[in-house]
């Protein structure tokens, strides 16, 4: 989990994302930081991430995001 | 059955009293059997089109679910070693893969002949007229089934979430038969997905007050800016666009706005219908639009415009370039190369390239539709580009992002670069959308009349004057309704004071459309994107 805090700390330093639940739906995460997230994550986790989980409810918080990486590890 | 027609308005009073006076459980029969007429009121070769969608995609969500099911018994009850377990899982995916793939790929094809046939076999022959002279292939035009492209998105986006195991495969045929056929929605969307509506369609609804009475305002609504405003506006943006290079620029430009005025009355005028009756039977459809000439960015504007296509290319289209292996390659090559900015925004820049050019063909197989596509990518990807830059020039020239004037100033600037995008493939040919958009730069600048400002108005006829004047009215009228819903104004009123109310605008509202729209649009009036 500090490891995916680290990441998504590089992508925008102002976001708490501790605490924020709403990382899509307030915008905080938009279409083109998706896309550098889902990068850094493949390298950092050694895993794939096939499009099915590109989901809003599966960005919105950190601890969604870490439960996907779980889930797509678990998975393979 | 043309919606602003007198048959469809009988069509909507029956299949609502049959919704309601048959038993609860065969509520969505009646939906069904109500989309197969509408559909069939629009040919034959309509329900063929139809059927085979739906029986294709019926048939290949079917199998790549037996196949998925078997998959995992067989993990279940048999002990793999972890190579064992990836090989299986691996070859599975592949048989899976090819099922949903020959049913994409067929529908696609059919897609393909009836919309771009004719657009590929014109430039197959301008390069052979080019190269030998003479054109090797006869001409072909092919009528395309309405909303093909509607209904083949969203079946195609049903197959493809089955695939990917987001949900089930529908068991019924007939109920996947419905969500293909919905006649609400199958000449202009909005392109839905089955989870959010499957349930909603085949669930049993009781009559409401809170749902019949305001979907009965808001299909008003719909009529009205349809039948009002658009379609009194239509005759006079077409004669701007025929006539553009006779009239001085202060009228083109006008002729380009009332044109933006026309399609978002007539595109959001059937979603509120739409949207509106299915409400009064308790369906809530997705959203099409929000207030999208409010937006500060053309991002932002096709975020509110249209949100379903958008969603839907987001979905299958941006994220899955987006996040390809190849992509993700580029981009890290990109940052070893030329730094962390420009790694970080080339994945982007070519998922949102494919986008924008699917986009452009999806409206219509025209190099100007694909050109006016690739346009608004370009502002898109420039203002991703530009945006470190943007923020350097905002912080020298201490402009802070929320001062009113500011958004005031980005919302009329966004306004004025959509309308000028979207004129481009509306006028005839693409040279044209560059002429008309041209001649608002460079032709005469000076008016001495209203006559002479607007041209378009048969100024001999009061009828044509006072029809005019209604569409203006209208347009404010909407502009104020944004404006309303944006702070919450209609929210304001509950109880007696509020059904008061509601009675008094659908009075006004079916009154202005008897007075005026049934003139301007009963019996004919097509819509601006059905032909899409």
């Amino acid at each position: 989990m500090d490891e995916l805090l680290e990441i998504l700390l590089d992508i925008d330093p102002d976001v708490d994302y501790e605490t924020a639940e709403d990382l899509i739906d307030g915008k905080l995460l938009n279409s083109l930081s998706i896309l550098q997230l889902i990068a850094e994550i493949c390298d950092h986790f050694d895993i794939e991430i096939s499009p099915k989980w590109m989901r809003n409810e599966n960005f919105n918080s950190a601890r969604k995001i870490w439960e996907m990486i779980q889930a797509i590890q678990e998975e393979d | 059955m043309q919606i602003t027609s007198f048959s469809f308005f009988l069509f909507l009073i029956a299949v609502l009293a049959l919704y309601y006076l048959v038993p609860r459980r065969f509520q969505w029969g009646v939906l069904l059997l109500a989309s197969l007429v509408f559909s069939l009121s629009q040919g034959a070769k309509q329900m063929i089109f139809l059927g085979f969608t739906a029986l294709s995609v019926y048939a290949g969500a079917r199998r790549i679910q037996a196949l998925s099911d078997a998959e995992k018994e067989k993990r279940a009850k048999t002990s793999f070693s972890a190579e064992e377990k990836k090989g299986y899982k691996q070859a599975g995916k592949r048989r899976r893969k090819r099922v949903m793939l020959l049913v994409l790929l067929s529908n696609l094809l059919l897609l393909l002949v009836f919309k771009y046939l004719g657009f590929f076999m014109d430039q197959v022959n301008l390069v052979a007229g080019f190269l030998t002279g003479s054109p090797v292939l006869g001409r072909v035009s092919l009528l395309a089934p309405l909303g093909i492209s509607f209904y083949t998105f969203q079946m195609i986006g049903y197959l493809v979430s089955v695939y990917w195991g987001n949900i089930r495969a529908e068991r019924s045929f007939f109920r996947l038969l419905l969500f293909c056929s919905f006649f609400p929605q199958i000449t202009q969307g909005p392109i839905s997905e089955f989870s959010d509506l499957s349930g909603q369609l085949f669930a049993e609804h009781s009559l409401k007050e809170a749902d019949f009475f305001p979907g009965a305002e808001r299909l008003l609504w719909g009529f009205f800016k349809k039948m009002v405003v658009a379609d009194a506006l239509a005759p006079c943006v077409q004669d701007v666009f025929a006539n553009y290079a006779q009239y001085a620029a202060p009228t083109v430009l006008i002729g380009a706005f009332l044109y933006s005025v026309q399609i978002y009355a007539d595109f959001s005028g059937y979603m509120d219908i739409m949207c509106g009756l299915c409400r009064m039977m308790g369906i809530r459809l997705t959203e099409n639009f929000t207030r999208p000439y409010f937006s500060k960015s053309i991002a932002e504007y096709w975020r509110r415009w249209h949100i379903s296509l958008g969603a839907w290319f987001k979905r299958y289209v941006y994220y899955p370039v987006g996040i390809s292996r190849w992509n993700r390659n580029l981009g890290k090559w990109a940052k070893r190369r030329f730094g962390q900015r420009l790694g970080d925004t080339i994945p982007a820049t070519v998922a949102l390239t494919v986008v924008w050019l699917a986009t452009g063909l999806w409206h219509g197989a025209s190099w100007a539709y694909i050109i006016w596509g690739l346009v608004n990518g370009l502002f898109i990807i420039l203002s991703l580009w530009l945006e470190p830059i943007y923020a350097k020039g905002r912080s020298f020239f201490h402009v802070q992002e929320h001062p009113k004037i500011w958004r005031l100033f980005q919302v009329l600037r966004t306004f004025f670069l959509v309308t000028l995008i979207k004129v481009l493939p509306e006028v005839g040919s693409l040279r044209d959308g560059f002429g008309l958009v041209g001649r608002i730069f460079s032709g005469p600048m000076l008016v001495h009349s209203l006559q002479g400002l607007l041209p378009f108005v048969e100024w001999g006829v009061l009828t044509r004057i006072l029809f005019f004047l209604a569409a203006c009215l209208g347009t404010l009228c909407m502009l104020l309704h944004s404006l309303a819903q944006a702070r919450g104004w209609h929210a304001r009123h509950s109880g007696r004071r509020a059904r008061f109310l509601r009675v008094l605008r659908c009075c006004i509202l079916a009154f202005l459309i008897l007075t005026f729209g049934v003139q301007n649009s009963w019996g004919g009036g097509g819509f601006l994107y059905a032909q899409f």
